[in-house]
């Protein structure tokens, strides 16, 4: 390796059934449990070193979505030889892959055994709903107002905790007036074409929730000079792999792969804001369904990105246009706290938002060191989760709040906003915290003067 | 553009991120995982064996002549250990976390005046400066043994067994993993007068297993250290040493080992015999556990503050993958992410990923001895049945955990030729060789004293 050589490009962790080998490099040190942010304020969850590699040993190889050289072993397991319950408890957040020095695929451990569990002994409806972001985004979206309404009452919300055990207080999107679809298709005459392509993967939130933050995604990427084209496209199938429904996943996961072929083949890049959806798609979906050796989903896992990690890449060639300009008025820094999600950190590829960020002049950014906001997707806005999310995530809140400490003479101004890349963290952090959350992108948008940070809309559009 | 890019996160990279960056270089941390920090003891070990492995060394600067030639001791020389011990010590200082001399108790032995770490900053005469240098303390080890040490945080310096007052080893009915009944016994067997006792962890808990972060977590709750306090009081008799499990609290350590020695310190008039002086009732101290380690935890914490600080990003979970070498100059590094390597380019490189344990180091099935990053070459034994002597036990440790990068004096890696592999490349910590770090408990004496050389190496080389 240490020749005159190209990089070794292969990635030599990806082999087949990589997760469940990978619980061999277990040495018992027990670092993964110093960092568990879920079994720090829990005694639901044994801890990530118990419930992973340690059980897993002891586990009915074989079913569902575990292949040995036997292959697949078809029948269910018989009552009592299920995993134990407690893995639920695990949120998936990671962050024990990410210390674990020897490369346990922790969270995907967990991750499988409780859809042995889910294959065993079925699924709520709640769990069931919850992993349909898609659904759900897509039936709100015919009357939003009506479903905002009806969904955020303090009633339904009552009724839901106790029908369905989702948390009262839990922090729930409400569905925008307009899909980002729809703005897509209303702006197609001002669309930049050009010779230059990538692919817009929104994922559900950006779909029907958020579509400002895909408005502010193709407002920069069309300022570079890109054409965006966003294809039909499915849920990534994330909410469905970390609720253990995995046969559903893999049908999304599968969709996806046909129809991004062709984009694929014509060499456009898959770029995402979601950094969840887009690690679904580069790790998590291969490895939790065995599919590492499918050539398409390998090709799509080769050509996913997340957006800043690819803006990172154009601003290292330096085709990042320059007229980055201040995000406040005055002569005060903008305070900028922002937390990298742990499904970005996940990614493996650094914090790119920080490094672009830091290019907005006047900017203070103060990087959290929280190990999770809590939330993890659909887990904190289960009832009997929705605790341990908020306690998980306080490290974060108070790190917020200390930012905008005034009586600190560190501190030279207000904090008005926070930022973080994973919609569903947003959501918790502006529930946890108290302030507004943005995406990076949406910052660098309004830093390039295409965007309005305070209304959420573009700049310059009726 | 970066200056440093130090390889690994335990700490050697972590002190030498601080040095560097301290000295004015642009400095970057990666590492596979969390730091081997949370395996250490939480004390620096300078050098408590030579190679024979017969006698306990008693003052590491006397036998530093009797250390093989190339061990990376010999090339610094005393004075430069002793630089880098004083920097590491202002550094733990400033980030609230003071280590003193572990020999200096000799000074004040006996119940008459025992020794009370928390006042020695405050002490105006300053006698303990006139302990011999390099003179190495004696603290008892997990297993009631002695552990020969040069500095120790605040809350293990009572632990000295050069004090001659009785002991009180104290547990948890119900914590894994420490027996203190065995550590007494053992005491005893050396002569010492010692006792032990179990307090019942159902008066701070209903949790009925606990590990040492789970306890050192719940100690940090002012209510349960109130019941500590007293359990602790209760338990000691006038004049005794109490020794408890390395779990006094994480985030607020320094406050309960405050209130401890103040209780200890108050005399206690129900215990003093009628007519005699009143004599303080106990002084305490911490006895290091199995991994997790609380004391190695609170390391780690307080230089991840102190980088945060110096605004140094660590980024954990970056497994390298490749390298681009161009002559004798390293152009770039890849790690591992989801979907493509993520290249690392910096004008120098510090390796700093660890021996055998630490990941820095890999023997394979055919006895092929590898360090992990670079593919550098090595003197450990290239063949299997050369790695181990026949005795487990055998007080000359084994070849291979003596292997290791080759260094010249400004510590950077030799070819086999004697010459530097590259320009830009600095190695330091557990991965250098002629030296065994565990064996010759010098594991963190090593880490300090190396990664504070090579860091200043580069930065004088800019």
């Amino acid at each position: 390796m240490n020749q005159d050589s190209p990089p070794v490009a292969a990635m030599q962790s990806i082999q087949p059934n990589s997760v469940g080998i990978s619980l061999n490099a277990c040495i018992k040190c027990n670092i993964c449990v110093s960092y568990c942010p879920v079994s720090e304020v829990t005694d639901s969850f044994p801890g990530p070193k118990y419930a992973a590699p340690q059980s897993e040993r002891f586990r009915e190889i074989g079913y569902p979505y575990f292949q040995d050289a036997a292959g697949d072993n078809p029948s269910p397991p018989g009552r009592g030889r299920v995993p134990d319950a407690s893995v639920d408890y695990c949120s998936g957040c990671r962050v024990c892959n990410e210390v674990c020095p020897t490369g346990v695929r922790i969270a995907e451990i967990n991750a499988r055994a409780r859809a042995r569990i889910v294959a065993a002994e079925g699924l709520s409806l709640r769990n069931r709903l919850l992993g349909r972001s898609d659904l759900l985004g897509r039936v709100g979206s015919v009357a939003p107002a009506l479903a905002n309404a009806l969904l955020h009452h303090p009633l339904s919300r009552r009724l839901a905790a106790v029908l369905f055990g989702v948390a009262e207080r839990a922090p729930l999107p409400r569905w925008h007036n307009r899909t980002f679809s729809r703005w897509l298709k209303r702006t197609r005459s001002r669309r930049l074409r050009s010779e230059r392509k990538v692919v817009y993967f929104h994922g559900c939130a950006t779909q029907h929730y958020e579509p400002f933050v895909g408005m502010a995604a193709v407002l920069v990427l069309e300022h570079l000079g890109y054409e965006v084209v966003v294809p039909p496209q499915s849920c990534c199938g994330l909410p469905l792999l970390s609720n253990g429904e995995f046969s559903a996943a893999e049908t999304y996961h599968r969709r996806n792969v046909a129809q991004f072929a062709d984009y694929i083949q014509a060499g456009y890049p898959i770029l995402g804001a979601s950094t969840s959806c887009t690690l679904t798609l580069k790790e998590e979906a291969p490895e939790l369904l065995d599919l590492e050796g499918d050539e398409g989903t390998q090709a799509l896992k080769r050509n996913t990105w997340d957006i800043f990690e690819w803006l990172r890449e154009r601003e290292n060639q330096g085709q990042l246009p320059a007229g980055l300009g201040p995000l406040n008025n005055g002569q005060e820094p903008f305070i900028l706290p922002y937390h990298a999600p742990c499904q970005l950190r996940a990614h493996r590829i650094g914090k790119p938002a920080l490094d672009l960020l830091a290019l907005i002049p006047g900017i203070d950014l103060r990087e959290s060191h929280a190990r999770c906001c809590g939330i993890a997707g659909t887990y904190g806005l289960k009832s009997e989760k929705y605790q341990i999310a908020m306690d998980v995530g306080a490290e974060l809140f108070d790190f917020v709040a200390a930012q905008g400490n005034t009586s600190d003479p560190a501190v030279q101004g207000a904090v008005s906003f926070t930022a973080c890349d994973s919609e569903t963290c947003r959501w918790q952090l502006e529930h946890g915290a108290g302030l507004p959350s943005r995406h990076p992108i949406e910052l660098l948008a309004a830093s390039y003067g295409l965007y309005d940070l305070q209304a959420r809309q573009p700049l310059n559009e009726n | 553009m970066t200056d440093l890019l130090i390889i690994g996160a335990g700490l050697t990279g972590l002190f030498a991120a601080c040095t560097a960056a301290r000295a004015g270089l642009n400095v970057r941390v990666i590492a596979q995982g969390a730091g081997t920090t949370h395996w250490h003891a939480g004390t620096i070990d300078l050098l408590g064996y030579l190679p024979d492995g017969r006698q306990p060394v008693a003052n590491w600067m006397q036998a530093l002549g009797r250390l093989p030639p190339a061990h990376p001791y010999r090339l610094l020389g005393a004075a430069s250990i002793a630089n880098a011990l004083d920097a590491f010590q202002q550094l733990a200082a400033a980030a609230g976390l003071p280590y003193e001399r572990a020999a200096a108790s000799i000074d004040s032995p006996g119940p008459s005046a025992p020794s009370q770490p928390i006042d020695r900053e405050d002490d105006p005469s300053g006698h303990f400066t006139d302990i011999a240098p390099g003179r190495n303390g004696q603290l008892i080890s997990p297993v009631g043994a002695a552990r020969p040490v040069f500095l120790a945080p605040h809350a293990q310096l009572a632990a000295s067994l050069e004090d001659e007052r009785p002991l009180l080893i104290i547990g948890f009915n119900g914590m894994t993993d420490f027996y203190p009944a065995l550590i007494a016994e053992n005491l005893r067997r050396q002569g010492r007068p010692a006792r032990s006792a179990l307090l019942p962890l159902s008066r701070l808990t209903n949790r009925r297993d606990h590990n040492t972060i789970q306890l050192a977590r719940l100690l940090d709750q002012p209510a349960a250290q109130e019941m500590l306090i007293e359990m602790v009081s209760d338990a000691a008799a006038t004049g005794e040493r109490i020794g408890l499990p390395a779990v006094l609290g994480l985030k607020t350590h320094t406050r309960l080992l405050a209130k401890l020695h103040q209780a200890g310190s108050a005399p206690d008039r129900r215990k003093t015999p009628p007519g005699s002086p009143l004599q303080p009732p106990f002084s305490l101290f911490e006895i290091p556990t199995l991994p997790p380690s609380v004391p190695g935890m609170r390391l780690d914490a307080s230089l991840r503050a102190q980088l945060t600080r110096l605004r140094v990003r660590v980024e954990i979970g970056m497994k390298v993958c490749g390298v681009r070498t161009a002559g004798r100059r390293i152009e770039w590094i890849e790690t591992e992410s989801g979907s493509r390597p993520l290249r690392h380019t910096a004008r120098n490189y510090l390796l700093a990923t660890g021996g055998i344990l630490g990941g820095g180091i890999r023997g394979d099935r055919c006895g092929r001895v590898r360090e992990t990053v670079f593919d550098l070459p090595l003197t450990a034994p290239q063949t299997r049945s050369q790695w181990l002597r026949p005795i487990f036990l055998d007080k000359r440790g084994h070849p291979v955990f003596q292997g290791g990068v080759p260094v010249d004096t400004r510590f950077r890696p030799l070819d086999r030729d004697g010459a530097p592999v590259y320009d830009n490349l600095w190695a330091a910590g557990s991965v250098l060789a002629h030296t065994d770090p565990i064996r010759e408990r010098s594991r963190e004496g090593i880490a300090i004293a190396t990664g504070f050389a090579a860091a200043h190496s580069v930065a004088n080389g800019q």
